[in-house]
């Protein structure tokens, strides 16, 4: 099964490394993101004298200094988000063209199919996080980490980003396993991107959000990842408090993860079993 | 026959209310190449997906390499190889890629499966493209690309729909020569859809024709043939004495249809024996031979006769068919 998962995930990987359009579309979405999100939306420009930092508003943003720095995290998940929703129709057009029948003729477990294209999602949106994350770091008034941020401080951040790609992964790869057409999964797509991007904490910190909203919006998947993995970019090495509060996000995510798994093996099982 | 590689008894397949296959029943033994033909929409591929049980069955049973398609579908897989009528090899992959993919998603050993993938891309004539990109192949390319992929593992009987399809005459041709080779040098048995009707009469060694759902007849290509009564003999002589009494007189001859005053269509199973004593016996009446010609019955015609419609416009009957096949 995991050497059918990596055979499978394999071959769109070679596909996607191998097509130059793939990856520089990344690099270019990023900055505009962070240019236009990071300038417009920003709080400190309000601010006469604080040059683009957040000044009086840091402790508001979890204490970073400027605006991109509290916005990577949020950026990195909303291009996750995004980006998934274009990599899940690989599976549609497998399916209309006819390469999904010839996997069913293949010996291999039903599961392997949905996880080879869980993975390959994965592997691509982690690609994207890194290329935002270096594209955060030199843009001008970008992206500052905390002092002494080392390389278990990146792991730190990237193991957050890492199980945000796998909540969206399991849940959009799951869709278009399930979908019998291109409209029918962008139906569903569009229905679940404005609220999953807009009601997180991408852009704004919890306490912009109106208390109705807020438990929602605490609990969005792309906040859970932005919150974690903005303590350890303002902080470094966390607190025992911090750590705890970093690994309870990490354990919503990994709720997330299993649950739209057995959804998505479900929905693999029954999409792929002979019609 | 030898063992039966598949068994089929009463398979049927529903869509709704719409009976796609309709309690169908054949046998294929090992080694043989047959040919399941039809017209679009008759249930060929229908078939096809049930015994590569990508299609659940309805009703009935199917044996394939002695498991059930619907009980053991995993046993199925491991063991037959499928070579579906869509393009569907990877054009970003390049040729061998593909092929190696299939290899892995059916547990051939890493090295076993280079050497396998070489071969099979020497067989089909692609070894100087293997390295390049299928969306730089031609159709054709794509064609013989797929037989390698549905072949890398050795399996025991290929599945092919439509392998044909598309392609120009020449490349067809070639086509059957890999199909013909895989079947009689590597012993590979081989179920093939297809709406070729000589293309089945070139490879196969049985036929099944079906039609709405249902197998109208089934047997050797020379056999369906043969029911339709042989060859045909027309001849045109000079003005003079009605020849039909002599001509059912010769030996062998079924039937004789008096076409004109002194056109004669005559139907008999092999020419060859009784042409000279056709020839002798009308000059012996004093008359001429203006025009003689014969044809061979084609599955075509075996077809028509069955379906009681032509598969397709081109190579259709000659003129003089018509006029027997009514009477058949």
């Amino acid at each position: 099964m995991i050497s059918d998962t990596i055979a499978l995930s394999g071959r769109s990987l070679k596909k996607w490394i191998r097509n130059p359009f793939s990856i520089i579309p990344i690099a270019i979405q990023a900055l505009v993101w962070l240019l236009l999100f990071g300038n417009s939306f920003n709080p400190g420009s309000a601010l006469s004298s604080s040059g683009g930092s957040l000044g009086i508003l840091k402790e508001a943003f979890g204490g970073a200094t400027n605006y991109i720095t509290f916005l990577t995290p949020g950026i990195i998940g909303m291009l996750a988000l995004t980006g998934m929703t274009f990599l899940g129709v690989d599976f549609v057009i497998d399916r209309l063209n006819g390469y999904l029948d010839m996997l069913k003729t293949s010996p291999i477990p039903r599961a392997s199919i949905y996880f080879g294209g869980v993975l390959q999602n994965i592997v691509k949106a982690m690609a994207a996080a890194g290329i935002t994350f270096v594209v955060a770091l030199v843009v001008p008034n970008g992206l500052r980490l905390s002092s002494g941020f080392g390389i278990t401080n990146l792991l730190g951040v990237f193991f957050a980003v890492a199980m945000l790609t796998t909540v969206f992964s399991t849940l959009f790869t799951g869709i278009s396993v399930a979908a019998k057409s291109t409209d029918s999964f962008f139906a569903v797509v569009n229905f679940l991107f404005f609220p999953v991007a807009f009601t997180s904490t991408a852009l704004f910190p919890l306490s912009f959000f109106p208390g109705w909203l807020k438990p929602v919006a605490r609990a969005n998947p792309i906040s859970l990842a932005s919150e974690a993995a903005r303590l350890v970019i303002v902080n470094g090495t966390l607190s025992a408090a911090q750590l705890s509060s970093y690994l309870g996000d990490i354990l919503g995510l990994l709720v997330y993860a299993i649950v739209f798994t057995a959804m998505g093996i479900f929905l693999a099982r029954n999409s792929l079993k002979a019609d | 026959m030898t063992n039966s590689i598949i068994q089929v008894e009463k398979l049927t397949k529903k869509y709704g209310d719409k009976t796609a296959v309709d309690h169908i029943t054949f046998d294929i033994g090992e080694g043989e190449l047959f040919g399941f033909l039809g017209p679009n929409g008759a249930g060929k591929t229908t078939t096809i997906r049930m015994l590569t049980t990508i299609t659940s069955v309805t009703e009935g049973k199917a044996m394939v390499v002695g498991y059930d398609v619907s009980k053991n579908p995993g046993e199925v897989r491991a063991r037959i190889g499928v070579v579906p009528q869509q393009l569907i090899a990877d054009d970003e992959l390049t040729g061998v890629e593909n092929v190696l993919l299939f290899a892995k998603l059916h547990h051939v050993p890493s090295e076993k499966a280079r050497k396998r993938a070489s071969e099979l891309l020497e067989l089909v004539d692609l070894q100087a493209s293997a390295e390049k990109k299928v969306k730089t192949y031609s159709g054709g390319m794509k064609r013989r690309l797929q037989l390698a992929m549905g072949l890398v593992h050795d399996p025991s009987i290929l599945f092919l729909d439509e392998p044909s399809l598309g392609l120009d005459i020449q490349t067809r041709a070639k086509m059957w020569d890999y199909v013909r080779k895989l079947n009689t040098e590597n012993g590979i048995t081989v179920f093939m859809t297809t709406h070729y009707l000589e293309e089945a009469d070139a490879l196969c060694e049985r036929v099944a024709i079906v039609d709405g759902g249902t197998i109208k007849v089934l047997g050797s290509p020379a056999e369906l043939k043969m029911r339709l009564g042989g060859d045909l003999l027309s001849v045109q002589v000079s003005e003079g004495p009605d020849l039909r009494g002599f001509l059912e007189s010769v030996h062998d001859v079924n039937e004789v249809v008096k076409s004109s005053s002194s056109s004669y269509v005559i139907k008999i199973p092999r020419i060859e024996k009784a042409l000279p004593q056709i020839v002798d016996g009308i000059s012996q009446r004093g008359l001429k031979i203006l025009d003689i010609s014969f044809t061979r019955p084609t599955l075509d015609q075996v077809f028509l006769q069955v379906t009681g419609k032509q598969i397709r416009d081109e190579n259709g009957p000659t003129q003089a068919i018509p006029l027997l096949m009514e009477k058949v």
